[in-house]
């Protein structure tokens, strides 16, 4: 049977995702982590991996399982797998948090529970890579987005595996020297691996197909396309490959990383005008809240590509490190994950409740689930803050930035409240809500009928 | 209509006093979909009648001389079970009937086309086939098809550009369709 159903546990990940992305939000308006503490001190790291773990891997892990089924027209391997690989995540990362909690002298430091949590998260991840690695492996053919998602989920093996050396080394379980100057030097690779490879290279197929869908405008396998794979994978493996050989041989890493930039920029050139194609090749002239809020998202990635390239041709990487970081992850990855998560709720709560009764029964469309015109000033709160935070953190100004935090968090909480009232149907009118045959969707799970 | 018909000659067997039972529903295991059996045999083997009607053929037998018999065996295109035989749809499974609604759903936003594919389902009847142009595969339609009961086979046009899908209502159910329901060719 081929044909794709509803993800059982993709709104649980997304639910989990998105309290995890307002508690960094609420850690940083408290002044905790980065700019206020140091960029390597235990609160950024707590605020870090609270985000890039917390928030954005398992909103792209949910989102995987529903999408990538439909990328290769293959039901998913396992659709129980992802609760307990769900369940390893979250307790991984609350040990992950509690062991830099130790590191920062909050808690009792022995014994450490860094090594725990890094080995929870490898399982947790390793379960999800299974599952998904096993749906691509299904399927006969490969189209290209998808081969952009399988570069992005093959970067979440050294990303882990790193991060799991670097809690054995500073949970004290290990003093072998290769992990140790891994550990010590390693980081950068660490910081590409996830945010470059997992979470962008990952992002960036899944906005070639997502946006064609909404959009209405062709698949096109453009020869850029393709390059674009091409050389973002060859950046990849400079990056990470020949990082961790010199870093083991103790060269210096910086020749490596800027030759694994300059193939990054080129790809995420050519990324550009495929999606500046696609916009204008779409078939729908008036195009929905998601894809008019992708495109701040992408915007955000453009100018925090420029913003890399110029710090480091003005030799001022290093202090402003944590600006480009930033942009990346609240500008561009949790810009466009919030508006692909406010078509995407909307679509599978519509087709979860309304699907079994097509065509029996007056149903609502997609867009009865939603009000775009008041999702609308939440979405713009959110960039306007996400951009004057980065401003804030190149000025060196944390007040300025906790500001801009504040504002996040509020705009955060505006679309998070739309994505419930999506959920539990409250926009749809009284008398289309629930016709005979449909029942009120969970909020936290989706019960889908397998034929 | 000319179904292609696989042959079997049961008459060595049974002249050599062997049971061809096992031999016979072998053969009709091994046919291809929507191929039918032209079985030859030394008496009018009424007991296979109701055997393979339940399998979904149809049969239709003549004495050849010498006692011996012809029997064609051909799929119904109907339900196994289904008794009456006063239509002849068509049995092949890559040749369903003409089309009796077409839908243009090229232009539409998503899910638009999902929902108009299944509401016209709806207003069909059973063994009706609705053809549709989408412009991709509509992967989310499939499943809600299958709950339904209906057969589909589909695939992009030679331009690329649009997907065509054909739906037999409550096709699901027929074995001569069921190795169409989810086909693909694209």
């Amino acid at each position: 049977m081929i044909g794709v159903s509803l993800s059982r546990w993709t709104m649980s990940y997304f639910a989990a995702a998105l309290a995890a992305f307002l508690v960094a939000e609420l850690l940083m308006i408290c002044g905790y982590g980065y700019p206020v503490a140091d960029l390597r001190a235990p609160e950024t790291l707590v605020l870090v991996h609270l985000v890039s773990i917390g928030w954005l891997s398992l909103l792209m892990c949910g989102a995987l399982f529903q999408f990538l089924p439909v990328l290769v027209n293959r039901p998913l391997a396992s659709n129980s797998l992802p609760l307990p690989a769900l369940i390893c995540l979250i307790g991984g990362l609350g040990l992950l948090v509690a062991g830099f909690l130790q590191l920062g002298g909050q808690i009792d430091p022995s014994p450490s529970f860094l090594p725990f949590g890094g080995v929870l998260l490898g399982a947790g991840f390793a379960l999800v890579l299974w599952n998904l690695v096993r749906t691509l492996l299904s399927a006969p053919e490969r189209p290209l987005p998808t081969r952009f998602v399988s570069v992005g989920l093959l970067c979440l093996v050294p990303t882990v595996l790193l991060g799991i050396i670097f809690t054995l080394a500073l949970g004290g379980a290990t003093s072998w020297g290769p992990l140790l100057s891994l550990t010590g030097t390693g980081l950068p690779i660490h910081v590409i691996a996830g945010l470059g490879g997992w979470l962008t290279f990952t992002a960036m197929g899944v906005t070639y197909r997502l946006l064609a869908m909404f959009m209405l405008a062709p698949d096109v396998e453009r020869m850029s396309s393709k390059a674009s794979l091409h050389l973002g994978r060859a950046a990849l493996a400079v990056a990470i490959g020949m990082g961790v050989a010199t870093v083991l041989s103790g060269a210096d890493l910086w020749p490596v990383l800027l030759v694994a930039l300059a193939l990054g920029v080129a790809a995420l050139l050519l990324y550009g005008g495929d999606v500046v194609h696609l916009y204008r090749a779409r078939k729908r002239r008036i195009i929905e809240l998601n894809s008019r809020m992708a495109a701040l998202g992408l915007a955000s990635l453009a100018a925090s590509v420029t913003l890399l390239v110029a710090l480091v041709l003005l030799g001022r990487l290093g202090e402003h490190i944590g600006a480009v970081a930033f942009l990346v992850a609240f500008g561009w990855l949790s810009g466009l994950g919030l508006s692909q998560l406010y078509k995407i709720v909307a679509f599978l709560t519509w087709l979860e409740c309304y699907g079994p009764v097509l065509g029996k029964a007056p149903t609502p469309r997609v867009q009865d689930l939603v009000v775009e015109g008041r999702a609308a000033k939440w979405f713009l709160l959110y960039f306007a803050a996400a951009w004057a935070g980065t401003a804030a953190l190149l000025a060196g100004n944390s007040s300025i930035f906790r500001a801009a935090a504040g504002i996040m968090f509020v705009g955060t909480c505006g679309v998070v409240v739309q994505l419930v009232r999506t959920r539990r149907l409250a926009d749809v009118s009284a008398e289309q809500m629930l016709p005979q045959g449909t029942e009120r969707p969970r909020l936290l799970y989706s019960l889908s009928n397998p034929a | 209509m000319t179904t292609q018909l696989a042959e079997l000659d049961v008459r060595p067997t049974l002249r050599a006093g062997g049971e061809p039972f096992q031999q016979i529903m072998e053969a009709v295991g091994a046919l291809e979909p929507g191929q039918g059996l032209r079985l030859l045999a030394t008496f009018k083997p009424v007991p296979l009648f109701s055997v393979l009607g339940s399998k979904g053929f149809e049969h239709e037998e003549r004495e050849i001389g010498g006692g011996d018999w012809e029997v064609l065996f051909r799929p119904t295109g109907r339900a196994p079970g289904e008794e009456s035989p006063t239509a002849a749809p068509a049995s092949d499974g890559s040749k369903w009937p003409a089309p009796v609604r077409h839908l243009d759903n090229l232009d539409l936003d998503p899910p638009e086309p999902m929902v108009r594919i299944l509401a016209a389902t709806e207003e069909m009847k059973d063994g009706e086939v609705l053809s549709a142009l989408v412009c991709r595969e509509p992967l989310f339609l499939l499943p809600e098809l299958a709950k339904r009961g209906h057969a589909w086979q589909g695939g992009f046009e030679p331009d690329g550009k649009a997907y065509k899908i054909l739906v037999r209502i409550g096709g699901a159910a027929d074995p001569a369709l069921s190795a169409a329901s989810g086909s693909r060719s694209a």
